[in-house]
């Protein structure tokens, strides 16, 4: 790596960091998380950036290299289908196979007679949740994997060896990409890791959102007992992400969409979502790793619980929750992050992101705390241009 | 807001986490070990971590 390289890395990573720890670095670092929009840029379709990860590590460094971002992710389309696939996984739709080439890997929501986990099956959950995913789950979301005591099959032996064969290779290539962007675009890695909370586990992956609100009103209490089963695993994993950042500069992100106005009640967010992922995040804290609340959708209701925190030991992402309110709630203790509407950057116009963008900075990033970005992953309808103008104004308006 | 009671500890805990197939279960099999156990105990709950990783890892990243 060229010295020159070296210098813009470092510089970049003390703004980051320096803004995460809800301090003034010498501007608002650009930390937009790309997802489909790097293929669209770079001239790919969503097929072959989700198919083939090295088409996506190239177009993620193409955009590093040319919008010269502060951090981003080395692959923001984090599902690679391949590998899905390999395992004979029920649950996404993929460009170009089931869905078309160019549009973004779908979750298919399982009917509520088919979830991949029946009500009776909480108490297995919360006995021995990895022997659960072993023995319950897979078997009911793979189409080759089967349940113990069943006949034996090629395919269910394929499908564990080819599975955790790619996992690998990924992961590997993962850190190989990160390697890359630092040598050849000079640019940090923006998280370390990628999570959910206990309850958005169980409405994802388990018995599906609508399964979820049906045991929210019938069996609280095992719901809340599979939450607390869960939790400690997600603070293990977690904390053993730390390999890909030992210095525990990036935070590790918790996607959070079903905790959320509307999806369920303050009732169940008091005593499920929130004690059961404060845990985790404490837990995560005291291991020295902040947090991103990649907080989807509006968590206006939920700002006064999560200053409970301890001061920066989490990062809140703005998507639909209410920016004044989030940064007097929040603002003091924690770096802010996002904002700019998705809609606007793939339907407004150059000028309205730029006034989008100096609105955030002046209510977000008085001193210090912010990093700009968009409300949510950025797709492939952002038009470049705007996405250029966020870049381009935050770079020159948000000097200190 | 409503009041967020402690969790409590679970009665039974069931695999620790980072754990599929515990040192102890393997260790049995074993008549006698030669050699340093040590060592094959640190390799064999290594490898158990990959397992644990990719099952936890089907669940949250894929």
């Amino acid at each position: 790596m060229s010295d020159a390289m070296e210098a813009l890395y470092a510089e970049r990573l003390e703004r980051y960091v320096t803004a995460l720890r809800n301090g003034k670095p010498d501007r608002v670092p650009v930390r937009p998380l790309a997802a489909e929009f790097v293929a669209a840029y770079g001239g790919y379709t969503c097929q072959e950036i989700t198919q083939d990860y090295n088409k996506a590590f190239d177009a993620v460094c193409k955009c590093a290299k040319e919008f010269q971002w502060d951090a981003c992710v080395g692959n923001m389309v984090y599902v690679w289908t391949a590998l899905t696939q390999a395992m004979g996984m029920k649950y996404y739709a993929s460009p170009g196979v089931e869905i078309s080439a160019d549009t973004a890997f779908q979750y298919l929501e399982p009917p509520e007679d088919a979830a991949y986990m029946a009500p009776e099956e909480y108490d297995a959950l919360i006995e021995d949740p990895t022997a659960f995913l072993f023995n319950n789950w897979l078997p009911k979301v793979s189409s080759d994997i089967g349940p113990p005591g069943e006949a034996n099959t090629f395919r269910h032996n394929m499908a564990l060896v080819k599975g955790g064969m790619a996992m690998l290779q990924y992961f590997g290539a993962l850190g190989q990409q990160n390697a890359r962007l630092r040598q050849e675009c000079g640019t940090p890695p923006a998280i370390g890791g990628m999570l959910k909370a206990p309850m958005d586990i169980i409405a994802d992956k388990l018995r599906g959102y609508m399964g979820l609100t049906e045991d929210l009103l019938t069996i609280p209490d095992q719901v809340k007992a599979a939450c607390e089963a869960l939790a400690p695993h997600l603070t293990h994993v977690a904390v053993a992400l730390s390999g890909a950042d030992p210095e525990r500069n990036v935070p590790i992100a918790f996607w959070m969409h079903r905790g959320g106005v509307p999806f369920v009640k303050q009732e169940h967010f008091d005593t499920i979502y929130w004690p059961t992922l404060k845990k985790v995040i404490e837990g995560i804290w005291s291991h020295g790793h902040q947090t991103l609340f990649y907080a989807e959708g509006d968590w206006t209701a939920h700002l006064e619980a999560f200053a409970e925190l301890p001061e920066k030991s989490i990062v809140f992402h703005l998507d639909r929750s209410d920016p004044v309110e989030t940064q007097r709630v929040l603002g003091k203790k924690f770096c802010i992050t996002g904002g700019v509407p998705n809609a606007l950057l793939a339907y407004g116009s150059a000028d309205e992101v730029r006034a989008k963008c100096k609105e955030l900075i002046d209510l977000c990033a008085p001193d210090g705390g912010y990093c700009m970005d968009a409300s949510a992953i950025m797709q492939n309808d952002a038009r470049p241009e705007n996405v250029r103008a966020m870049t381009d104004f935050t770079v020159e308006y948000g000097k200190y | 807001m409503h009041e967020q009671p402690e969790a409590a500890p679970r009665a039974n805990p069931g695999r620790a986490p980072g754990v599929c197939v515990p040192w102890e279960e393997k260790r049995a099999e074993f008549p006698k070990i030669m050699g340093d156990e040590a060592i094959v105990q640190r390799t064999w709950e290594e490898n158990d971590q990959l397992a644990y990783m990719f099952v936890w890892h089907c669940l949250l990243s894929f």
